[in-house]
């Protein structure tokens, strides 16, 4: 029984209407609990100057899986600087591990950790490669994880839709596949599209038919969203909308939206999805058409995805779409890959450019989203690591949502025809530190159903991050003071100070094990490997996958709150 | 009993087992000389030193001297599973060695293709539901992988008509007669390096009379081909080869669907490729060096670097079979390897259990995306290669700090 106190901190904790209040923060064995302030504790940590908020929470960010290790295989010269090979810290906690845009997985753990963050979620897990992600993200060290199985891209939903098949046993199949793969949620991308590429498709609006099913995305995504809603998944459907970074895709996004028909569901990387065809250049912010849908629907949630200027590598499972723009790829090389008649990938290496019109107006459009969004809790931080910029860029990014000033300078450097397109010059809100830690933390671990993280209250997991409280956000939120992971003092002024092994969340919903009939015929008259084998077992979870790992079952809502 | 057999990168689990390890519903020779190699009973000696028979705890202990005392030394073989490779490459970085497999050529040839032009790649699900047209460029792909045209669904009625290509070589017999299928043979015209470019060269332009000018037309007109290839069969040079074909996939992509499917990483060679990239950021032949992780696809092969003396120990690591022996060399060698095989002269000797015989295991199938699990499906009381490797990494940090 080991007690911390930490004192004289300025605590924001969103969760419970802490703004910046000086209070104690205490935990013992990992947990969050109320000391009297006179009772004696083992470490004492002094945090005048300091603000202390629950680690950071990524819930967006390709970390684990074949797209993201293909993108490090395509992409020597990430782990290069030119001829040389990268500097190593000299930790000797940190075993060797290199990467900008896309980190070695241990790299990628240490970095997050510096950085005050001790949950991150992969989006896009494909259910065939699924073993290989969670192999990946038990190798992310201390952080917690999980992720996001990918439908409304495999033949069989969209069989099953086709044959007008009854809604439970959709639902089933939903859930035998989140239950199957260790999932915490589904996401779809690009509804039906991936699989209409597969048949030379090469374009599919919403209400657009599948070329071979008949289906339309509209019909996906109403259907995946009431899967998930009825089996009370802790999150929604997570949607990656159609026509990703195409001119005027605000109008099938808008159309995405109204496909829910008042279902909840998250948006994601909604910067990608929020562009009119307005302008000279058939090229213009849609920002806040996209917000204003958002504001007035209490269902919906987004992250941003915002674009930071420089080399990334885009890692997607949209192969329709990342087909689309392959040669736009920089450097010129990519890949594309068919997936199991379950999903696609697609990895393009981007370079973001100031002097580009379009990448400038995309950054601005990310911000503008960011800023005109009303209400925080339904706003998430994030760049899509590394799809729009790599995380380790948040620190920016929070400087410049949190800073006027800082933001204009940064706009008058662009493309001059940006400021006179986009709103951004003209909005002068910045963001709270109050409002940063929703969308860092208390936001996205209320929108995944984690009640036990992203909050200070006895009984959360004591991942704690105190940062320095500085003038220059950037700088404050680059290098926190201390991170405390499940009680354990990880990182110390950026420098890591224990490795533990983080833990995987996943959700347990209720279904109909019925399904599994259908499913086993299925996987012998067209899959590639037994039935038998396609379920992860919770022991091969915890032991194989995920290196002895905490399992973390995220309970289903009892009932519904919409 | 179910089983997942780990002697080709397809990893078929469709093939049970009887009780005394014989293969059922399959005469795949690969599968059945894997098993016959693994029927007998657990070595009397599993562990050697200068192949004299030692304790497992002297063993590691010498071991650990060896590659303490090494002052570069080389991991080759690699022939292991998830948990050997991770392990494997947390050792590695603890003693700065350079790591390679013992298929790193053919690995290399996909990889390098890979980082210079990308690639357009499919799966074995998607083969069997989608392709009308397999182009094999290598050979028949089963006489090194023999289940390849049951897996690919080939006969099945899922595709009404598919059609079947050699390039280069004779038809597989065992295609004949089957129904909805039609094989054909098309002549290389010079070697292979010629006879993709020139295919490729007739998808851009009007084809003329040719067998492959008319191959291009196939190509181009079909739903959905897919170009097979063996990476082990390719030549030196065998990446220009490996880059044209994703060249020719990414044209007749503009206007129809098409795809590659690189046949290849036995042994657990994509395994470790994988494993090693996604722990440290960087693939094989790559070390741990004092400036940071150095990636050197062609300097650090292990016939390269034995021939030019630049390493002075060898770890070889082979668990599935007893054929991937270490080469030659006149340093001392650490053998981490199945039973059957012969320890070093010079060095240490520890037998390990083969994944999918007598230890639970993973590994990536051909294309990369599906990792099978691998069941124990007998008790062999060998040690796993993780376990060997994480005891060996212990037994020397313990030695490097008294």
């Amino acid at each position: 029984m080991t007690t911390t106190r930490i004192r004289n901190g300025k605590v924001v904790d969103p969760a419970h209407r802490v703004d910046a209040l000086v209070r104690d923060v205490c935990f013992e064995d990992g947990r969050i609990v109320a000391l009297p302030s006179e009772q004696p504790v083992d470490q004492t940590i002094d945090a005048s100057g300091c603000v202390v908020m629950a680690g950071g929470i990524d819930m967006h960010t390709h970390i684990g899986g074949g797209k993201v290790n293909l993108s490090r295989m395509l992409l020597p010269e990430d782990h290069r600087d030119r001829g040389d090979p990268l500097e190593l810290s000299a930790n000797p906690l940190e075993l060797a591990s290199c990467g900008v845009c896309a980190p070695g997985a241990l790299a990628t753990g240490y970095r997050y950790v510096a950085m005050g963050y001790t949950s991150a979620f992969e989006p896009a897990m494909v259910p065939a490669n699924a073993r290989h992600a969670h192999m990946e993200m038990g190798d992310v060290p201390i952080v917690d994880h999980g992720a996001y199985v990918m439908l409304g891209n495999d033949e069989l939903l969209l069989e099953m839709l086709a044959r007008n098949e009854d809604f439970e046993r959709v639902r089933d199949y939903v859930g035998w596949t989140i239950d199957a793969h260790k999932a915490l949620a589904v996401k779809v991308v690009n509804p039906g599209g991936i699989s209409a590429f597969k048949y030379n498709q090469r374009k599919l609006d919403p209400d657009a038919a599948h070329a071979h099913w008949g289906v339309t995305p509209r019909q996906v995504v109403h259907a995946l969203a009431r899967a998930v809603h009825e089996l009370r998944l802790p999150h929604p459907l997570h949607i990656h909308a159609s026509n990703l970074g195409a001119a005027g895709n605000i109008a099938s996004t808008l159309a995405t939206i109204d496909a829910l028909e008042g279902l909840p569901a998250h948006l994601t990387h909604v910067q990608f999805h929020a562009y009119g065809a307005a302008g000279p250049r058939k090229f213009s912010s849609a920002a806040l058409a996209l917000v204003e849908a958002v504001n007035a629907r209490p269902n919906l949630s987004i992250d941003v995805g915002q674009v930071m200027f420089g080399q990334t590598v885009t890692a997607s499972g949209d192969t329709m779409r990342q087909h689309a723009n392959a040669g736009l790829s920089s450097p010129r090389k990519w890949i594309c890959a068919d997936i199991e008649c379950d999903a696609g990938c697609g990895v393009l290496p981007f370079r973001y450019r100031e002097e580009s019109y379009v990448n400038a107006l995309q950054w601005s459009i990310g911000l503008e989203i960011f800023l005109a969004a009303a209400d925080p809790w339904r706003v998430v931080m994030t760049t899509d690591h590394p799809n729009g910029a790599p995380f380790h860029t948040y620190p920016h990014l929070i400087r410049l949502l949190m800073d006027k000033a800082f933001r204009d300078e940064q706009l008058a450097r662009l493309h001059p025809d940006v400021a006179a397109q986009s709103a951004l010059g003209s909005i002068a809100r910045e963001l709270s530190l109050y409002e940063i830690a929703i969308l860092t933390r208390a936001g996205p671990a209320r929108l995944l159903g984690l009640k036990d993280r992203g909050h200070l209250a006895p009984g959360a997991a004591a991942d704690v991050t105190l940062y320095r409280e500085q003038a220059n956000r950037e700088a404050m939120f680059a290098t926190p003071a201390y991170v405390f992971k499940d009680g354990a003092l990880v990182a110390r002024d950026g420098r890591l100070t224990a490795v533990p092994i983080g833990g995987v969340h996943f959700a347990t919903p209720d279904y109909d094990r019925g399904i599994e009939q259908t499913l086993r015929k299925r996987y012998a008259s067209h899959g590639s490997i037994r039935f038998e084998n396609a379920a992860i077992g919770r022991d091969e979870l915890a032991c194989a996958c995920c290196n002895g790992g905490k399992l973390l079952p995220v309970e289903c809502f009892e009932e519904r709150s919409a | 009993m179910s089983w997942t057999c780990p002697f080709c990168p397809l990893l078929c689990d469709g093939f049970a087992l009887s009780e005394g390890l014989e293969l059922e519903g399959s005469d795949c020779p690969r599968a059945r000389r894997g098993l016959a190699q693994a029927a007998p009973a657990a070595n009397d000696a599993p562990a050697a030193i200068d192949a004299r028979a030692a304790t497992l705890d002297d063993a590691l202990a010498e071991a650990a001297r060896i590659l303490s005392a090494s002052r570069q030394p080389l991991f080759g073989g690699l022939a292991t599973d998830v948990a050997g490779a991770r392990a494997l490459y947390r050792l590695a970085a603890a003693c700065g060695a350079i790591y390679d497999h013992a298929h790193g050529r053919s690995a290399m040839h996909a990889l390098r293709a890979l980082q210079d032009r990308g690639a357009f790649a499919t799966t074995l699900a998607e083969v069997r539901n989608r392709s009308d047209l397999i182009v094999c460029l290598t050979g028949s792909p089963s006489a090194a992988y023999p289940e390849f045209f049951r897996r690919c669904g080939v006969g099945e009625p899922l595709v009404d008509a598919r059609h079947v290509v050699f390039v280069g070589g004779p038809p597989d017999e065992t295609l004949s007669g089957v129904g909805g299928v039609s094989v054909e043979s098309v002549a290389l015209e010079g070697d292979l390096f010629s006879a993709v470019a020139e295919l490729g060269a007739c998808l851009a332009r009007p084809p003329r009379a040719s067998s492959l000018a008319q191959l291009a037309r196939r190509l181009a007109e079909a739903r959905y081909a897919v170009i097979a290839y063996d990476l082990a069969s390719l030549p030196a040079h065998g990446e220009l080869i490996v880059e044209q074909v994703t060249r020719i996939v990414i044209a007749l992509n503009e206007t129809t669907r098409a795809a590659a499917l690189p046949l290849g990483g036995a042994d657990g060679a994509s395994t470790a490729n994988q494993v090693f990239a996604w722990l440290s950021g960087l693939p094989l032949r790559s070390r741990v060096g004092p400036r940071g992780i150095e990636h050197e696809p062609l300097l650090y092969d292990t016939e390269r670097l034995i021939a030019r003396r630049e390493v002075d120990a060898l770890l070889w690591v082979s668990s599935f079979t007893p054929a991937l022996v270490p080469p030659r060399v006149d340093v001392p060698v650490v053998l981490l390897g199945h039973p059957a095989m012969t320890p070093p002269a010079r060095g240490v000797s520890i037998a390990v259990a083969t994944p999918g015989i007598g230890a639970a295991g993973h590994l990536f199938r051909t294309d990369g995306v599906v990792m099978m699990p691998l069941f124990a499906v007998r008790e062999d009381r060998m040690p796993e290669v993780a376990e060997v490797v994480e005891r060996l990494r212990a037994t020397m940090l313990a030695e490097d700090d008294r």
